[in-house]
């Protein structure tokens, strides 16, 4: 095997230095050009980005062989690429990958408006020259991927619960990648939408807030089941200026959806959304960022993809296993807290709750909450087990067991963020207790 | 001949004077030429002026030890390509030629290669490309130096977008 190989040289297709293509028509001219974008698609094919029908193509249709002059962009080096036309692709992952990819260049190049893809042209790289020349020595600013991922992996392993994968997997990408702003989603596939229940880096955690499958780089990452990596800003795919699907204000309502901001920098200059699937199914999204351009490159991706696949499958079994703590016998309900009671209202539409009518959460996380109180001003019990809601009748939600854990997570941040008086402590694996500083008056809208 | 007059480049290479202006602007530049296999090989070039000895030519520059294909290429008889790009405006011309010759690199080409490369750090500036990346990408060392000689047949507008590749005027303005 050569060690000239599209593995090793991917760094030249990011985009950074613009790549060269030449090719022949049929007499024999050659035609060259500049190519907004090449990218990565296996060590022997590369991919570039068709968006006019130019003189580029009508070659290439004719005679399907191109040189490509490409660059590193660290070191300068430069190599030649002899490659071969094989086919357009117009939708799919690999079409999504390229589409968020050219908007990020398209942004930097200054280009937005003009750049549109049409399709991914996909070529077999038949050929790789090394061109002589001075190069500057590569210096990584970035931790090396592997050693982070191994850590990461070795944290992951350790995990018994899901708050604990959870926040496993969060502190390894701050201390083992140094990744500052991140945010962990889990998706409602029946819905096609996408949650947040955690978050690093930024000043409210943002839990609980909505995204729907399609909308920005989370969205397309999740109904594309593919990573979507930009090296540049792409305003079209800021995670904050997603669109979010409303529910209309029937009865003058706020609006949940737009209660909750996406955590999210107003002005990421990389960005990188990996889907965490596990068995066929993608159970949601990690979105990273940062304010560096350039910040996430091939080999991160790769470590991230790889992360989020054992975090899946570690997600999974959890889910499966709860292994609650059944030992643990319940005290008595503690003292009632006195003072002005907290006006809790409840709405079955969309199981959306509102503490003296501020929005505060919706759909299973809202349902469970409303159940826990509901169950507290019956009883006056405070301790609960998740197995206990996992079978109670009242919740009867399709994918209450799959969801029940993050969505726990979920309503545990989302009180932090947003209340004094209601908070959710664990005290045992799989039980927690319901800690409450004002009495609460729980009413059906 | 006034003052004003001699101060003024002589510009031509069948070319309006604004677009043999433009292309010996210290442009971007990718030169290809055909191998007569139905494949053309590139090369990255240097920088481009008009020939002062025989004003139809334009002289590209270009690395010798980068450019073996490209010479032997140039040398067999088979056509060129040249494309100059403004980085910081995407403005893009494509020159072709039916031919082209290799020529020895003279004292006033070398001298052109500081200025081409400061240039050239300038305008990739606007990108935040650091300037020792630019200053290796186009380093060259004098002895190293090539140049292909050509006059260009016919003009392209390359600018991105819809309109790239139409044919434009040989005579008309620049991009």
């Amino acid at each position: 095997m050569s060690l000239l190989s599209m593995d090793r040289l991917r760094n030249c297709l990011e985009g950074i230095v613009p790549a060269g293509i030449a090719t022949c028509d049929p007499d024999g001219m050659p035609n060259v050009t500049y190519i907004s974008q090449l990218m990565y698609v296996d060590d022997v094919h590369i991919a570039l980005s068709f968006q006019f029908f130019n003189k580029t193509r009508e070659n290439i249709l004719a005679n399907p062989v191109a040189t490509v002059l490409m660059m590193d962009p660290d070191t300068a080096a430069r190599y030649r690429l002899r490659i071969r036309y094989l086919r357009t692709e117009t939708s799919g992952p690999l079409f999504e990958r390229m589409k968020a990819k050219l908007a990020g260049i398209a942004s930097h190049t200054g280009m937005v408006g003009v750049f549109r893809l049409r399709g991914a042209d996909i070529y077999r790289v038949l050929d790789i020259e090394s061109v002589p020349g001075r190069t500057l020595p590569s210096a990584p600013l970035t931790p090396a991927a592997l050693p982070a991922l191994r850590r990461s992996a070795d944290a992951l392993a350790t995990c018994n619960s899901i708050d604990a994968l959870v926040d496993t997997l969060q502190s390894a990408l701050e201390r083992h990648f140094g990744i500052e702003h991140q945010s962990l989603l889990m998706a409602d596939c029946a819905a096609e939408r996408l949650c947040v229940i955690a978050s690093r880096g930024y000043a409210n955690s943002g839990a609980g807030a909505e995204i729907a499958f399609g909308d920005g780089i989370v969205g397309v990452a999740a109904r594309e089941g593919t990573p979507i990596r930009l090296m540049f800003p792409a305003v079209e795919y800021a995670y904050s200026r997603a669109v979010r699907d409303r529910i209309a204000p029937e009865d003058g309502l706020p609006e949940p959806g737009e209660e909750i901001p996406l955590p999210g920098l107003a002005a990421p200059a990389s960005q990188l959304a990996v889907p965490l699937l596990a068995t066929g199914r993608c159970l949601g999204v990690l979105y990273v960022e940062s304010r560096q351009l350039c910040r996430f490159n091939y080999d991160l991706e790769d470590a991230l993809v790889t992360l989020c696949a054992q975090f899946s499958l570690a997600l999974r079994a959890l889910q499966a296993e709860p292994g609650d703590d059944t030992s643990v016998t319940a005290p008595p309900p503690g003292a009632v807290p006195d003072g002005r009671p907290l006006r809790v209202r409840h709405f079955a539409r969309d199981n959306s709750v509102f503490f003296d009518d501020t929005y505060l959460i919706k759909g299973v996380a809202g349902a469970i909450l409303k159940r826990l109180l509901e169950i507290h001003v019956d009883s006056g019990r405070t301790e609960f087990s998740n197995r206990e809601l996992r079978l109670d009748p009242c919740l009867r939600l399709p994918d209450i067991c799959d969801n029940l854990d993050t969505r726990l997570i979920l309503l545990t941040r989302r009180l932090i963020d947003r209340s004094d008086d209601v908070r959710l402590e664990k005290t045992g694996r799989g039980r927690f207790r319901l800690q409450l500083n004002r009495p609460i008056q729980l009413e059906h809208g | 001949m006034s003052f004003f007059h001699s101060h003024v480049a002589p510009m031509d290479a069948n070319l309006s004077p604004a677009l043999a202006q433009f292309v010996t602007g210290h442009l971007s530049i990718h030169v290809a030429a055909g191998c007569g296999d139905g494949l053309a090989t590139l090369v990255r070039g240097l920088g481009a002026r008009i020939d002062p000895a025989d004003s139809h030519y334009l002289r590209v520059l270009v690395s010798r030890s980068q450019s073996t294909g490209l010479l032997a290429a140039v040398a067999g008889g088979y056509p060129v390509a040249a494309v100059f790009n403004e980085p910081e405006s995407h403005r893009t011309v494509q020159l072709k030629a039916p031919a082209a010759e290799v020529v020895a690199a003279n004292e006033d080409d070398r001298a052109l290669l500081g200025p081409y490369v400061r240039a050239m750090a300038d305008r990739l500036r606007t990108f935040d490309t650091p300037e020792p990346y630019v200053h290796t990408l186009l380093a060259c060392a004098p002895d190293d130096l090539a140049v292909i000689r050509f006059t260009p047949r016919d003009v392209f507008g390359q600018t991105p977008g819809p309109r790239a590749g139409a044919p434009i005027a040989a005579d008309g303005p620049a991009p």
